[in-house]
């Protein structure tokens, strides 16, 4: 194991939990792919520096893999104490914890780079370094993200966008 | 003006730098577009909301080093994956399992997939962020040059398992490669998985190039004369692999032999048709990289290696310059020379040095 894994686990461990998190609607399953990512960093010669961006990529195939895969924590249990989520200041975004659930069925059925592209988006990666990490060229990054959107807001059952 | 995609109105959600200042000035001063920019801000809005976590507070990382550092204690750790302990990580080795299968299938793929090129990328690039599934679908595929014209699949390679090497033999024509001395920590007798020849025909259309330029906000360069309608014709194949795989399924090692890939044209040439694809705005990194590194003759390696995903060299294998790829993670490697326009591959989580001597010991 590398020497400096603590620091960098330390620096960005709930940053991972989070994107995985965003995949999986479940604390617990993103801790566990929070481990299996840091396991394989660990493994790695990834420069510290670029560590951020490799763990959000790795977190992001990881957790969509386990949503795929359907091995992920029972509903039951990973929903268990999880309220409705809110995006500060904006009263209309109150998503339920079902269309949460199905948000993520629909997540688990897009192609893997569709769906990759929407979340590491949504993680904070610019245009250019989701189009780097998916070998997409930069054009096409915002097109791959507003249909794979598109697909998620059917799910809403209110998506604002005209057919 | 054209109005900009729903692609370029994303970006500017995000990102109004890297839209251009025309799109820009169009999108201020177009009510359609300013329109279809708010709703495509809502959209991301909701969608965001949809994907934020649960309200739990930050997790507990002290907790969580604790854990990772006894997962990882020496001893608790196999020389290139972490153990999988029973209980909360009891998916590790399945979700794992399907990086590494795919990666043990790309010796086999990368004369059986058709353009072969075109496997080692996405495999390194999955590789690299381990694990990431990866089904037969994405290993099997053309260079997907069907924004530029028809793509059409004129032979399948019905890749199968056979029971051993006199079948694989049998079924695909190639002498299969013997290992005289299985390298430490490999065992048992490997698997064999064959796949007939590929082929698939390219037909450019100069419409449709346009037409993919079009969508990149370019006009297409003018096509060279004679190009519009001509073909090329891609075939990789016959393929053999024989794979070893540890007791929990997680192949260790890959021995492949394959029918190098080749392309044909009509019409004009295939270095006018590649060189005038290359020039075309908007080709993805990737692609160009495939495209590049194909010639018409098979002899050379159509490998293209991102430099950023994995190192690559050379050694000497039987007299025949082979090519070493080694993971920068340092958990895969892969040694593929050509000779004779059979392409012969090793492959696996085993150090370069060991992958070089099963290479130079094949039968």
């Amino acid at each position: 194991m590398r020497t400096d894994l603590e620091q960098v686990f330390r620096t960005h461990y709930a940053g991972v939990v989070a994107v995985a998190a965003r995949v999986l609607g479940s604390r617990d399953s993103a801790e566990d792919v929070a481990q299996e990512v840091f396991l394989s960093f660990g493994r790695s010669s990834v420069p510290a520096d670029e560590a951020g961006g490799w763990l959000t990529v790795a977190a992001t195939h990881t957790a969509l893999n386990l949503l795929r895969s359907g091995r992920r924590r029972s509903a039951r249990e990973e929903l268990a104490g999880d309220g409705p989520t809110a995006a500060p200041d904006v009263a209309d975004l109150v998503v339920t914890r079902e269309e949460r659930s199905s948000v993520r069925a629909a997540l688990a059925r897009l192609p893997h780079r569709q769906a990759a592209a929407l979340v590491l988006r949504h993680s904070g990666l610019s245009y250019a370094e989701v189009a780097a990490a998916l070998d997409l060229s930069p054009g096409s990054v915002g097109t791959t993200v507003r249909r794979a959107e598109s697909v998620l807001l059917k799910e809403l059952n209110r998506h604002a966008s005209p057919e | 003006m054209r109005h900009p995609s729903e692609g370029v109105l994303r970006r500017l959600v995000d990102e109004p730098a890297g839209v251009t200042d025309d799109d820009r000035a169009h999108v201020a001063s177009c009510p359609a577009c300013l329109r279809a920019l708010d709703t495509a801000r809502a959209d991301a809005e909701l969608v965001g909301a949809a994907l934020a976590a649960p309200r739990a507070g930050e997790p507990d990382a002290d907790a969580a080093w604790a854990r990772l550092t006894s997962a990882t204690a020496p001893g608790a750790v196999p020389a290139f994956r972490p153990a999988a302990p029973a209980g909360r990580r009891r998916w590790t080795t399945a979700v794992r399992r399907p990086a590494v299968a795919a990666l043990g299938a790309v010796v086999l793929v990368t004369g059986a997939g058709v353009a072969a090129a075109n496997d080692w990328l996405p495999i390194f690039s999955t590789e690299r962020v381990d694990p990431v599934e990866v089904t037969a679908g994405d290993l099997v595929q053309v260079p997907d040059l069907s924004a530029y014209g028809d793509l059409q699949v004129v032979q399948e390679p019905d890749p199968e398992v056979v029971a051993d090497a006199d079948a694989a033999r049998e079924r695909t024509g190639l002498d299969v490669p013997e290992v005289a001395d299985l390298p430490d920590g490999v065992s048992g007798d490997p698997a064999y998985q064959v796949a007939g020849v590929v082929e698939a025909v390219f037909t450019f259309s100069a419409d449709k190039a346009a037409q993919a330029a079009a969508a990149e906000g370019e006009v297409l360069p003018p096509p060279p004369a004679g190009l519009d309608g001509s073909q090329l014709r891609l075939q990789a194949g016959p393929g053999v692999a024989a794979m070893w795989s540890q007791p929990t399924g997680v192949p260790t090692l890959v021995v492949a032999r394959v029918g190098a890939p080749t392309v044909q044209s009509s019409g004009v040439p295939f270095e006018t048709v590649r060189d005038y694809l290359l020039s075309l705005p908007g080709l993805p990194d990737g692609l160009a990289d495939q495209l590049r590194d194909l010639s018409a003759d098979g002899g050379t390696l159509p490998l293209p290696v991102p430099a950023e995903l994995v190192t690559s060299s050379t050694a000497d294998v039987g007299g025949v310059d082979a090519t070493v790829l080694t993971s920068r993670n340092g958990l895969f490697a892969g040694v593929v020379w050509v000779e004779d326009g059979v392409m012969t591959g090793v492959a696996g989580t085993l150090s370069a040095e060991e992958l070089l001597s099963v290479a130079r010991g094949l039968g």
